[in-house]
């Protein structure tokens, strides 16, 4: 209002110059007949005009020559000559074109109805609710076919995503994520932790610094008719991120600010004093110092009930011409862990401007986000000293954390000198990091004709984070006490991406229109860490503050090759009468990473459809068939790897490291897609159902060199290799009720998956590797033809012989991580000025290896340390040997309630509209029979270039959070 | 309509010139860079090669888990007993003791990988030959010999590769009796080229070691169920021991031991070099300290390995090489030699186990151990001086070849040319200097077990056993093994991926 004011004083001040006269009027939506706000009104070929208050109503100053062009999102455009008129009423049409769903597809966008390809999409309403931190995270349980594992409790910790299941055999499955266009990396900024210890800690998520307030919409690129156009980066699906811009009108303004507290989700069942003097008694230990005579929950001394509080700011609006939105986010949010937190500001800039008679247009985006997290001293391979959660797991409970001052006890009478009190490690440790991140893209455009547009994007993404680390010499730790230890850690990347694109957008014959896409694409990536690592200090204090005080400083620099990507890519779509459309792309990539003998890859795809309703008679509102083939490849090995390297290193060293390989390239997977989608009953059921069969060749491998060599591996394609991942894919959307004051839509999206390591001639190789006392060298995983990825193989127990001892068959494949159904349920009610929405997701048929009970509680701890209380009355020896066996296989299956909300609409309080009020719960409670803290975990580590998957390791407990809300805006 | 073009222009531009990929490396130089340095290199630069090359064998020649388990785990002087819950790694170091041990076994293979990089580095190192002064190729040719000797010991068959074989292709192997041969023959050619020291690079006096073992051990290699030792072979040995002069057995045996034994030892005539506070690829021998000292000592360790009691009882009252008093003591609160009975912390308080119980070693132990003691079970062995001050970049150097081994296998090669009073004389030399009463008479089984007392965890155990024909024999926790046992067999993963390895019979 208080702008219309403005502005109408302002055409008053010019009213005697251009005899200008008072205009007013009601500007009303053509299907509802009620009055529209935020409509601009502008008098053409000025910048003078005005947009509708809240009933619809403007007011403006205009002379009778003028034209008035009504222009709101979502509607036809109107131009109306004023004439001898002082009231205009308009009544705007709905643009069906426009309303129609459009998606990201990358390097443009297509009608939902266009679409040939397995993509899927989500908007903001339908993304996870309440606490979550990265956009990855938001996805979980709401995309068939996509898996999103919180691989821990840690606030911003890192996900592991997959798109249709793990194709690779070695890391480097994770989906591209590119947000608004920019192409992500999948670097996080955060330095990794030099430091000993307790081993390497969780890392963070690389998608920290996107605020999920930004996001408008997500859209996954699942089978490769769709991935294609990424190339040698598209093989493990796509994740395009769209950002929310600003539209035209009013400014509007737009908060969020929610305030909760989390809790521990599960715990371990561990014994409690009382069970553990009865454990003592049952299993005839007599040790002296069995029994500290104290009652202590060390477990509990670690958790607390965390705060957590998130504000969202954006101001967003413009003309047509000039559109903006600016957004300030803040999460600050404490783990369940003590001395663990994270606290994120970021700040999201976009604009679009048009001119030159919108020929030209030019798109920008900023986002800068900077973060400091406070790391607790987790790691995922800690050894027998463990780490904050194994140590507290593990405490002895008759003896106490504190002293009767309550100071913290290092060490006291009784204990062991290399137990740790968790709160000791606590106390005596720092880990903070503070990293920020920035993405800059400009995308001018020029309409060169008016079917042939010319844009060319430049993109800079940049992190650099610092990472602050110490142990004080007072800590039992083997090669910290009496000495200390501290780390400083920097690491800087970049990435820059230059893109140039003329699309070609022109109906070629009255039924045929044709969106032809050209591109060419360079992109360079740096990146460089360094730490300093400084043991054996004269004095205390916060070490990292005087590194040069200590006796050993050894630097670490590391300075990646630049790695250098040049593509070209074409893409065709054809639409024959809104009825059969047809997508063919194709893209070459060179990259510098490939050997020199095959630098440029070709990744072609085809993608047809038909809307079968638009050609039958049927009974259905819509039905479509979808048919996609394509290649799309995998490139995400070290770089480096296909040249001879001379390293320079330690004490003056300098040697030759690598196998070189100059035919090394991508790893190749042709997926076959066959689709359907459907909607009956008057638009109430929707859905969709996807088949893919995706098959992995030229698996990048890291092989056993031929001895003698500079190293012990070396990067190859596997010739004659195979990993198929097939599967059945469902999504079902029912709106049961819709009548007014009461609405009910409820979703289940479900995939079937299967993966089979087809091909395989390789040595059968033993990964996966388990941690802790008497673990070292254990590995679980192996590769073999015919098995999964990463099948679980390992000696088979068959129960304790008389003397408590276990029993053991041959080692034999045991089980299989790898999940075989997803599921999401995800509903939404409305009641008056309620909303109520549940969101489920759930994964079954697979088992997880529970490493925690194997070395952190087993038997032999007693008298020491604490046990699992599911061996109470079990019989077992305390002399048995930690072995690793399928003792400690468990089945995975759950059913999670990711996320409970119930929102109230108050409308308008005052000068604050779209008031409303909400509760949101995230990890409200999970089914399994899984004994850890939560069957949705990955405990990541890496032997011999083979990643681990689903071991649980010590994790950071999942935590459950109750979150209050507000959305307003002004 | 010429703005449309100069749009075009740039598209085309970029396409063409962003096309060079060649990839350009940072931290690390490439091969053309790397020639191109070595092929006008100074003194320093080839140094700088050959320093790349020692790093090289940190892991494989210090690390507990490496050649050195490989020498003494699958012997009588030690075992890595499954201590309930601790130690039990899979059955890694059982299957060593108990000589059950098969072709995928981790550590094994790993040390075969390793030790064969070397080879590797040395022979890449020489195709720089040109650049480098005559020492600086012997000496890079001496760690090539050490490398293959190690590997023809363990292996019996060593991979072998020129400088400018294809990488990816398998490599050529050569038999035991060709490497021997090879070692032999290029260690006569580098010694007179060798430098005179120091102890911790390769040397003169370290070359003539080698070709003493190179010798003594050759008719052991070319037959190991019934080794022959030629007479000329063994008046080679004692040719190259009167060589080796300046060195005198040590007062202070622990001396060659301790933190700072470049220095203080006599007897060292070569060691791998480790430098306080620097980290040049792996664990060091700090391992010996902590893989066998209890959690609850200072330092504290991780509680594994022993010695055997049958091989403690040989020892002597008075014996330094079972107990001395040294400068760790005030530090540590316990001997040198071996740790045995109740243990006490620096300030001589009684230390007990984790459970509380007294920390008593004792002489029992067990391969797999079940008892409520087993937290304690085994003697331990204490050869190292611990360096406290380093935490875990020490200062001690890996001790190789010392003195004592070469008077030792001077007596054995004139015991086996039938001298055997000579060769007692040596070793009553010996144990005069540790504090041992001289032995009456000596036979080979004498002189064995004399090799143990003096040698024991210094990494020869396994080949003496073998040149000795007593490695099969039973003894404590291990049973009598089959022949197939007097080599290693050939890694899984190598023998997949090279035809021109054969597997060792019984494998």
């Amino acid at each position: 209002m208080r702008r219309t004011l403005l502005i109408t004083l302002m055409l008053l001040s010019a009213v005697f110059i251009y005899a200008q006269r008072t205009i007013s009027g009601t500007i009303t939506d053509g299907d509802t007949g009620e009055g529209l706000p935020g409509v601009t009104v502008q008098i053409k070929g000025t910048s003078s005009g005005a947009s509708t208050d809240i009933n619809g109503s403007f007011s403006l100053s205009a002379s009778a020559d003028n034209v008035l062009v009504i222009s709101y999102v979502g509607y036809i455009t109107q131009e109306i000559t004023i004439g001898n008129r002082t009231t205009i009423d308009v009544v705007l049409a709905p643009d069906t074109e426009l309303l129609e769903e459009v998606v990201v597809i990358g390097y443009g966008e297509v009608r939902k109805t266009d679409l040939t390809g397995a993509v899927a999409a989500v908007g903001s309403d339908d993304l996870v609710k309440g606490l979550v931190v990265a956009p990855d995270q938001a996805l979980q349980g709401k995309i068939a076919g996509v898996q999103v594992i919180n691989n821990s409790g840690q606030p911003g910790g890192s996900t592991t995503v997959r798109v249709r299941g793990n194709a690779s055999i070695r890391t480097g499955n994770t989906p591209l994520f590119v947000v608004d266009g920019v192409q992500l990396t999948g670097i996080s900024s955060r330095p990794g932790s030099t430091a000993g210890g307790v081993g390497s800690t969780i890392s963070s998520n690389p998608l920290n610094f996107i605020n999920p307030n930004d996001i408008e919409s997500i859209q996954v690129l699942k089978d490769a008719s769709a991935a294609a156009i990424y190339g040698s980066r598209g093989a493990n699906g796509v994740v395009l991120i769209t950002t929310k811009k600003g539209s035209a009108g009013e400014t509007q303004v737009n908060i969020n600010s929610q305030v909760g507290f989390s809790n521990v989700l599960n715990e371990y069942d561990i014994l409690s004093a009382s069970e553990y003097r009865s454990a003592l008694d049952e299993f005839g230990v007599t040790a002296t110092d069995a029994d500290g005579g104290a009652n202590t929950d060390a477990f509990d001394a670690i958790l607390r009930s965390a705060l957590t509080h998130t504000h969202s700011v954006s101001l967003s609006g413009g003309s047509e011409d000039a559109l903006y939105r600016l957004s300030v986010g803040h999460h600050n949010q404490e783990g369940i862990i003590i001395g663990n937190s994270m606290v994120r500001t970021n700040l999201n800039l976009s604009g679009t401007f048009n001119f030159l008679d919108d020929r030209a247009s030019v798109d920008v985006f900023l986002i800068n986000s900077v973060t400091e997290e406070i790391v607790p001293q987790i790691g995922t391979n800690s050894g027998f000293q463990g780490s904050l959660i194994g140590n507290a797991l593990q405490w002895n409970p008759t003896y106490p954390l504190r002293d009767t001052n309550g100071n913290i006890l290092v060490s006291q009478p009784g204990v062991a000198a290399t137990t740790i009190n968790p709160l000791a490690l606590d106390a005596f440790s720092d880990d903070i990091s503070d990293y920020t991140d920035l993405v800059i893209s400009i995308s001018p455009s020029y309409k060169i004709t008016d079917n042939l547009t010319y844009r060319i994007n430049y993109n800079y993404a940049r992190g650099f984070g610092e990472r602050r680390t110490q142990f004080n010499q007072a800590l039992n730790i083997q090669g910290i006490e009496g000495i200390g230890q501290a780390a400083f850690g920097e690491k800087l990347f970049t990435n820059q991406i230059i893109t140039q694109t003329l699309n070609y957008n022109a109906d070629i014959s009255s039924t045929i229109k044709l969106n032809a896409l050209v591109g060419y694409e360079y992109q360079e990536r740096q990146e460089d860490t360094n730490a300093t690592l400084a043991t054996n200090f004269s004095i205390d204090g916060d070490y990292f503050n005087f590194l040069q005080n200590a006796d050993e400083i050894i630097p670490f620099v590391d300075a990646e090759p630049i790695q250098k990507l040049s593509s070209v890519f074409a893409r065709a779509i054809f639409n024959i009468d809104d009825t059969y459309l047809l997508t063919a792309t194709v893209r070459r990539d060179g990259s510098s990473k490939f050997g020199s003998n095959n630098r440029n890859g070709v990744f072609p795809s085809i993608g047809a459809a038909w809307n079968v309703h638009k050609s039958l008679n049927l009974p259905a509102d819509e039905l479509k068939l979808r048919l996609g083939w394509g290649q799309t490849g995998n490139s995400e090995f070290e770089a480096g790897a296909s040249q001879t390297r001379w390293a320079l290193d330690a004490a003056g060293g300098f040697a030759q490291e690598n196998v070189a390989n100059p035919d090394l390239q991508w790893e190749t997977s042709t997926t076959i897609n066959i689709g359907v989608d459907f909607s009956l009953f008057d638009y109430k059921l929707t859905g969709s159902i996807d088949y893919f069969d995706k098959r992995t060749e030229d698996l990048l491998f890291q092989q056993q060199v031929i001895a003698p060599g500079p190293a012990s591996l070396y990067w190859l394609n596997l010739p004659g290799s195979e990993v198929q991942n097939n599967g059945l894919e469902i999504l079902l959307n029912y709106n049961v009720i819709d009548n007014g004051d009461f609405t009910w839509d409820f979703g289940v999206n479900a995939s079937f998956l299967n993966n089979e390591l087809t091909k395989y001639s390789g040595a059968n190789v033993l990964y996966g590797q388990v941690f802790g006392q008497g673990a070292s060298n254990a590995r679980i995983h192996r590769l073999e033809e015919g098995q999964p990825l990463n099948a679980f193989y390992m000696q088979q127990f068959t129960g304790l012989d008389d003397a408590g001892l276990s029993t053991f068959e041959d080692p034999a494949y045991v089980g299989d991580p790898n999940q075989d159904v997803l599921l999401g349920i995800n509903t939404k009610a409305t009641y008056k000025k309620f909303t109520f929405n549940l969101a489920f997701n759930g994964a079954f048929g697979h088992d997880i290896y529970n490493n925690t009970l194997m070395t952190v509680l087993p038997i032999t701890n007693l008298g020491t340390r604490n046990i699992a209380g599911s061996l109470v009355g079990s019989g077992e020896s305390t002399a048995n040997a930690i072995q690793p066996s399928s003792r400690y296989l468990e089945k995975g299956d759950y059913l999670k309630l990711n996320n409970a909300t119930i929102g109230y609409n108050v409308g308008q309080i005052g000068a604050f509209k779209n008031v409303r009020f909400y509760i949101t719960g995230n990890n409200l409670f999970v089914i399994t029979n899984y004994s850890g803290f939560d069957p949705e975990v990955n405990t990541p580590n890496v032997a011999d270039g083979l990643p681990s998957y689903g071991i649980e390791y010590i994790p950071y407990p999942s935590a459950r959070s109750y979150m209050l809300g507000v959305n307003l805006s002004l | 309509m010429n703005f449309r073009r100069l749009i075009l222009v740039p598209f085309i531009i970029l396409g063409v010139t962003a096309c060079d990929l060649d990839e350009e490396l940072r931290e690390d130089l490439t091969a053309e860079e790397a020639d191109q340095i070595f092929a006008a290199a100074d003194e320093a630069e080839i140094a700088s090669l050959i320093q790349g090359i020692y790093n090289g064998f940190v892991l494989p020649f210090q690390d507990q888990s490496r050649f050195w388990a490989a020498q003494e785990h699958t012997g009588d002087l030690a075992i890595g007993p499954t201590r309930g819950g601790d130690w039990d790694d899979g059955g890694v170091w059982r299957t060593l003791h108990d000589h059950t041990w098969s072709a995928d076994h981790a550590f094994l293979s790993d040390t075969f990988e390793e030790i064969l990089q070397i080879v590797f580095s040395t022979t890449n190192a020489l195709q720089f030959e040109a650049a480098m002064t005559p020492a600086q190729v012997a000496e890079v040719r001496f760690l090539r010999a050490f490398a293959v000797f190690a590997i023809a010991d363990g292996w019996g068959q060593v991979p072998f590769r020129s400088a400018d074989s294809d990488l990816i292709e398998p490599s050529e192997v050569l038999s035991g009796e060709e490497a021997l041969s090879l070692v032999i023959s290029e260690l006569e050619a580098i010694i007179p080229d060798l430098a005179d020291g120091p102890n911790y690079k390769a040397n003169a006096d370290a070359g003539r070691v080698l070709l003493m073992k190179a010798y003594l051990n050759r008719g052991a290699f070319g037959n190991r169920s019934n080794p022959e030792f030629p007479q000329a072979d063994m008046n080679q040995v004692i040719s190259l021991a009167d060589q080796i002069t300046g060195y005198t057995l040590e007062d202070n045996y622990y001396d060659n031991f301790a933190p700072d034994n470049d220095v203080v030892s006599s007897e060292n005539i070569f060691t791998f070099e480790n430098v306080a506070g620097e980290n040049r690829g792996g664990n060091t021998v700090r391992s010996r300290w902590f893989c066998t000292l209890h959690y609850n000592m200072t330092p504290s360790g991780w509680n594994g390995f022993t010695t055997l009691s049958d091989f403690y009882d040989t020892f002597e009252d008075g014996d330094v090489r079972r107990y001395a008093e040294t400068s760790a003591l005030a530090e540590t609160g316990f001997n040198n030699g071996f740790l045995v009975g109740q243990q006490r912390g620096p300030d001589g308080t009684e230390l007990t186990d984790r459970n509380g119980a007294p920390l008593v070693f004792t002489p029992e132990v067990a391969l797999l151990e079940s008892g409520s003691n087993l937290e304690v079970t085994g003697i331990r062995v204490m050869k190292y001086i611990p360096d406290l001050a380093n935490g875990d970049n020490i200062n001690n150097d890996a001790v190789v070849f010392r003195y004592a081994d070469v008077l030792l296998m001077k007596a054995e090669a004139q015991l086996r040319n039938g001298d055997a009073a000579s060769a007692l004389a040596i070793v009553n030399e010996i144990r005069a200097a540790r504090n041992a009463s001289a032995l009456a008479s000596l036979d080979a089984d004498a002189l064995l077990a004399e090799r143990g007392r003096e040698l024991y965890w210094e990494g020869w155990r396994r080949q003496d056993l073998i040149r000795f024909g007593r490695f099969l024999d039973a003894w404590q926790e291990k049973p009598a093994s089959g022949e197939e046992r007097l080599l290693f067999a050939i890694p899984a993963d190598q023998i997949a991926l090279n035809p021109n390895l054969t597997q060792n019979p019984g494998y």
